[in-house]
């Protein structure tokens, strides 16, 4: 049984996570039945996995039983879906930085989910979050070195050949360069550090000027 | 790292309450508005400043009256009052009480003769109390003051650590208090952080035409009070500036972030190579002379 349902809406792909905590809502989504079972609507305009999804990131990379790290976790949107997704027996880690956003993730999502580990914390530190090795680090906390903290994050606690999901935003790594020149040089950067890298998503039109990078550490 | 727990297993739920307790305890902390606490504290250290002085001051004056020679020979008001309210009187002045003040055995022995000699008049075991008391306070506001800007240094370390480089601790307090807090000032922009603390100046400009203020408390930032004056309002501008950002970073973001710093410093560097030389008056295309001061008043706000 998979976790995550694709339908078509009007003609456009949309997709939905399995509720791992029914009745209860992360955000604002819709709460929808099928088949007897709880679904939630996982907008891809409000989360980036979602958009790299629909654009064509294949969709078992986060599945069912995955220990995810996420950093950026901001208020808990993406990370409440990344939860449904690895269901009871997998495990998302939190990160936040902000005390002030790290509220609604915490309140909204770790504390109705019992799969998700919330921390406050610098991911530039991830010896303050090290207790589990994880199969996958996704990575959007719009730094102009996150690439460098992402690399140093699975070092730290990706185990071997397990998956980084970058989110790159072109404008807050360097505002001047062309998207393009920063995805290039990004993922150079992860090359340099031995990954290999599968894909590179482009978020248009959910977002502009962003792509997630789709890289495997070698085993 | 080395037992990791299985999801779902009693040892799993334990971390996790764990981690759900530490971060809902930063988040309480965070919510529980240090920077308001830090406003207090710098507006406290300058008010204790104001009474330091005023006290110190008494009590050097009145101990004056009795040994004049001894407010000559220590230029340190604190030492000062720590002798006084110590030592007391003239006649308790000896090697002994002098010792451990860190005076040369040279200036011991002036003040020993000084004592001897003193043109100073006789004081009253009563008015000797009353200085001593005085200078006692002194002493204590003094060390008030020592812990009041320790707090105010650390704490802006770190409530507002992008501003505290910046601007340095102390000012950046200060901008702080004027603005109301750390949110107020995260969404002040440059221009208003630029004349912070000039209200008064900016006021009359607005109402007579006078040229606007260049610079308020950031007048007190070493930056600006030792440029020459032609690159004062260029500078108090760069510095506003990346104030600004720093504290939009501090407050939003949280994160220490050097690149503010060293861009604040290039520019500054760039400042002053590009206007090294004083500017050359224009010369008025009507022939008159400039007019010195503040200008006339404009037509429009001419009060009626
Ligand atoms: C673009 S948002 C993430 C949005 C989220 N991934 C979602 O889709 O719901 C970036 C977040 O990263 C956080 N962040 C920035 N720098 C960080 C750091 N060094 N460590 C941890 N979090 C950080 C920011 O506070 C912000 O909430």
């Amino acid at each position: 049984m998979t976790r995550l349902l694709r339908e078509e809406r009007n003609g456009r792909s949309a997709l939905l996570t399995m509720n791992l905590a029914p009745g209860k809502r992360a955000y604002n989504e819709d709460l929808v039945l099928r088949g007897g079972v709880e679904f939630r609507t996982w907008d891809p305009f409000r989360s980036k996995l979602a958009a790299a999804i629909l654009k064509g990131l294949p969709d078992d990379i986060v599945r069912e039983g995955s220990r995810v790290l996420y950093l950026g976790a901001s208020t808990g949107t993406t990370p409440s879906h990344v939860s449904d997704l690895v269901g009871p027996g997998g495990v998302v880690i939190g990160v936040e930085f902000s005390p002030r956003v790290a509220r609604e993730f915490v309140e909204r999502v770790a504390r109705e989910r019992r799969n998700v580990i919330p921390f406050v914390a610098d991911a530039r530190d991830p010896s303050r979050y090290a207790v589990s090795k994880v199969d996958v680090v996704y990575c959007d906390i719009a730094q102009p070195d996150q690439t460098e903290i992402a690399i140093a994050n699975c070092r730290a606690l990706l185990a071997g050949s397990g998956t980084l999901l970058l989110v790159v935003k072109a404008r807050s790594i360097d505002v001047l360069k062309e998207p393009e020149r920063v995805y290039v040089d990004e993922t150079a950067k992860l090359e340099g550090a031995g990954f290999r890298v599968r894909s590179l998503t482009e978020l248009s039109p959910f977002e502009k000027d962003h792509a997630l990078v789709y890289a495997v550490q070698p085993g | 790292m080395s037992t990791e727990p299985t999801p779902g297993s009693p040892e799993f739920e334990a971390l996790r309450q764990k981690s759900i307790a530490e971060a809902e305890a930063a988040i309480r902390e965070a919510s529980s508005r240090p920077d308001l606490h830090l406003v207090q504290a710098i507006q406290a250290l300058d008010d204790t400043d104001k009474y330091l002085n005023v006290t110190a001051t008494r009590a050097s004056e009145w101990y004056g009256l009795h040994f004049p020679e001894l407010i000559q020979m220590v230029q340190d008001n604190i030492a000062l009052c720590k002798m006084i309210s110590e030592i007391g009187a003239r006649e308790g002045f000896s090697k002994e009480a002098l010792a451990g003040r860190g005076f040369t055995d040279k200036k011991v022995d002036a003040v020993l003769e000084a004592r001897d000699r003193s043109k100073g008049g006789t004081i009253s075991d009563g008015d000797v109390g009353r200085v001593k008391a005085l200078a006692a306070l002194a002493v204590q506001l003094s060390n008030l003051r020592g812990g009041l800007d320790d707090y105010v240094g650390s704490q802006m370390k770190k409530v507002a650590p992008n501003v505290a480089e910046v601007a340095g601790a102390t000012i950046g307090a200060r901008l702080m208090a004027k603005a109301g807090g750390l949110d107020r000032l995260a969404v002040l922009p440059a221009s208003t952080i630029q004349i912070l603390g000039a209200e008064k100046a900016l006021f009359r400009s607005l109402r007579t035409g006078a040229r606007p203020p260049k610079h308020g408390i950031l007048f007190q930032h070493q930056a600006v009070h030792t440029a020459p004056k032609w690159q004062r309002g260029k500078i108090a501008r760069t510095l506003a500036n990346k104030i600004a950002i720093a504290a939009r970073v501090d407050y939003y973001r949280g994160a220490e972030d050097a690149s503010i710093k060293a861009a604040l410093d290039k520019r500054l560097e760039s400042i002053r190579e590009k206007y090294k030389e004083p500017p050359r008056r224009k010369p008025d295309p009507s022939g008159r002379p400039r007019k010195e001061g503040r200008p006339q008043r404009r037509e429009k706000f001419r009060r009626r």
